[in-house]
């Protein structure tokens, strides 16, 4: 089986535009979330702070434009369009993962609000006569479309796929990706995940589910009630480490395992010792034939949720034990939803090549119920594997694992 | 007894895959006799009820949801069901294709209602305020396009590998290979694979094409005694959209599924 190595990353985040933002923030513990101006009862979010170039083909389609802008960073970052030769396209493939469409003020009023009747039922066939499909609102329902517009920039013609699994989304394509080149079914990936959701459909969906914190985000805290929504994109580049070679170009990391997994307990609430988590996590293991004590880090979903982090602690504990070196950067760039496992894997690179491990910006009290002592500051660490947890609502769960280029070999 | 075996390049050397099951809600009808009827597109005379023992889950259910759960448990019965009962939850697995479920606008309709401004124009402001009190909680996790995958993992305790493609109608297909592929690289004993959706009043948005609504899943596992062979190849298959309409993530499952109850009847769940 083909070794993988990661040559591009791409980010879109709360820090700002690119990498080395991302991993500024982190490795100095800054916050990234930043008021928010709305009549909806949430007072902070993590917005990507500077304007995204729109896409023509992609209108008010925000979530798109911050993937485009991730992939092409990614993409200059592992010289895809430079002179050295690339595979075949039919050996190129991209996975993505997404989120639920983006509906702004605007297009609420204009395409919903209308078709409601005097009696206050609502009219479908006008709502249908009405969207057609010059119109942005029905294609920002088609998700694979980011999908296929990727693919058309790098020329793949090899496998493609869209993962929808909510917040493990990204995390699940990244190891679509991993395994389709570790098969040695293509030579390069494209790989990510994308989402914004601050807008009011976004935020309203999660404050009537209560999983929207009032102030910041608090994970492992003993006073955590929720998460601050945050946006972005990360696209990472794939190759087999051979293909990587072949043409010069530099691993940042190297994808050694990943494992996905189900609760099967509950639609919404994850199971409450983390059955499905610890599945996962063991899952990677034994797909990158690590032990638990091999690796060094392990980067939390870590939302800030009063039942999510506690089913992820008691997971995490029983892998890897109470001492495990663990943090969330929900707090520094909050929750991207669908994009949480690709920005979180970014952070992972930096982390490994810059050698520290992040802090949880957020956590001041630590929760004296959990038995974990998760990392609060961030920690001068070189590291050589760390483990990377998505779960999503609906309970599917991932879990990756990174190494240092030749770290485990070392 | 002998079972239907899949075939395909890349299953070459593995273990061989074996349809133990399989569940088929579609517009020609429940099963393989099928029954006409009801309106265009329509699987006709589907109640989810019948389906799904649980009320309150059906409620957190949109209609290809409801489809997709209902195929799910038609293909998990009968020897199916003694098969997953060998196998433990965390070697089942399930890889599924769905389209988002845009959560059901009638259920904004109340909060839209009291939003109105006094100028008779939609009120940001005054949706927050006054709207949101009257949205339901799991707005939301009904539109969720994994919801099929969560609840079959649910129903049936599928704890292993799973992936959710949301591509349309590559998207069903792909689950079906991807599920044959985790049984025959061994990552997986068991794995539902198929695909749902629900598009009869998604025809404007798709240039005014004739749509449906459907869903089929195969319990796929390791052939204990292989019996004739099946191409895993779309190419071989009729989509049927002229007789069923466009069934979107659905569309290859349900091509598929008809295919194997034509040659092999006693595959119905």
């Amino acid at each position: 089986m083909n070794r993988v190595v990661i040559t591009g990353v791409g980010v879109q985040s709360a820090a700002g535009a690119g990498l080395s933002a991302l991993a500024s923030a982190i490795r100095e513990g800054r916050s990234c979330l930043s008021p928010l101006d709305t009549p909806l009862p949430v007072s902070l979010a993590g917005q990507v702070p500077e304007p995204v170039e729109p896409d023509e083909a992609f209108p008010d389609d925000r979530k798109a434009w911050l993937a485009f802008a991730a992939a092409e960073e990614a993409i200059a970052a592992a010289d895809l369009d430079g002179e050295a030769a690339l595979c075949p396209e039919r050996r190129r493939a991209v996975f993505l993962g997404t989120g639920l469409a983006s509906v702004t003020p605007g297009q609420l009023a204009e395409d919903i609000y209308p078709h409601l009747r005097p009696d206050g039922t609502f009219d479908r066939e006008a709502m249908a006569r009405d969207l057609d499909a010059r119109r942005a609102s029905p294609r920002r329902h088609m998700p694979g479309r980011v999908t296929a517009a990727l693919a058309r920039r790098i020329d793949a013609a090899g496998p493609t796929g869209t993962s929808f699994s909510a917040c493990a989304a990204a995390a699940q394509a990244i190891a679509e990706g991993f395994w389709t080149l570790r098969r040695g079914r293509a030579d390069l990936a494209l790989v990510g995940g994308h989402d914004a959701m601050i807008h009011p459909l976004g935020i309203l969906s999660f404050v009537v589910l209560g999983a929207i914190g009032e102030g910041p985000c608090r994970p492992f805290d003993r006073r955590r009630d929720g998460f601050a929504m945050g946006e972005g994109a990360a696209v990472l580049v794939l190759e087999t480490l051979e293909h990587a070679r072949s043409r010069g170009a530099v691993p940042l990391a190297e994808v050694l395992g990943a494992g996905t997994s189900a609760d099967g307990h509950n639609p919404t609430a994850p199971h409450p010792e983390g059955r499905g988590a610890e599945a996962a996590m063991r899952a990677a293991l034994a797909d990158a034939g690590l032990r638990p004590e091999q690796v060094d880090y392990v980067n939390a979903h870590g939302t800030g949720t009063p039942l999510g982090d506690r089913a992820e602690a008691m997971a995490v504990a029983r892998v890897f034990g109470p001492e495990a070196r663990i943090s969330s950067i929900k707090g520094a760039i909050g929750h991207t939803v669908a994009a949480a496992g690709a920005l979180e894997a970014a952070a992972c690179v930096a982390a490994l090549r810059e050698g520290f491990l992040p802090g949880t910006v957020g956590l001041e009290q630590p929760d004296p119920d959990l038995p974990l002592r998760p990392l609060r500051d961030p920690l001068p660490f070189r590291a050589r594997v760390v483990l990377s947890n998505s779960f999503g609502f609906g309970g599917q769960n991932c879990a990756l694992l990174l190494g240092a280029p030749g770290g485990i070999d070392a | 007894m002998p079972e239907p075996v899949l075939s395909e390049r890349f299953l070459d050397g593995l273990r061989p895959v074996a349809v133990a099951r399989v569940g088929l809600l579609c517009p020609a009808g429940m099963g393989p006799e099928g029954a006409r009827g009801g309106r265009p597109g329509e699987v006709p005379g589907f109640r989810a009820r019948a389906f799904v023992p649980d009320r309150k889950s059906i409620k957190l259910m949109t209609r290809a949801v409801q489809l997709g759960v209902s195929a799910a448990r038609l293909a998990c019965s009968g020897p199916a069901a003694a098969i997953l009962d060998e196998v433990e939850p965390v070697r089942r697995g399930a890889f599924v294709g769905a389209s988002p479920q845009l959560g059901d606008p009638d259920d904004l309709a109340p909060a839209l209602d009291v939003s109105t401004g006094d100028d008779g124009r939609f009120d940001l402001g005054r949706f927050a305020r006054e709207g949101i009190p009257r949205i339901h909680p799991l707005w939301l996790v009904r539109g969720l396009s994994n919801n099929v995958l969560g609840f079959a993992s649910l129903f049936f305790d599928l704890q292993g590998v799973n992936m959710n493609y949301c591509d349309g109608e590559a998207g069903g297909w792909t689950a079906l290979v991807e599920g044959a592929r985790a049984v025959a690289e061994g990552r997986a004993d068991a794995v539902l694979a198929g695909g749902a959706d629900a598009l009869l009043d998604a025809g404007p948005l798709l240039g005014g094409r004739d749509v449906g609504e459907g869903a089929a899943f195969l319990l796929l596992h390791p052939a204990r005694e292989p019996g004739p062979v099946v191409p895993l190849d779309r190419d071989a298959l009729s989509a049927d959209e002229a007789e069923l309409g466009y069934l979107g993530a659905a569309t290859w499952p349900v091509a598929l599924a008809r295919h194997l109850l034509a040659r092999f009847p006693e595959l119905a769940g």
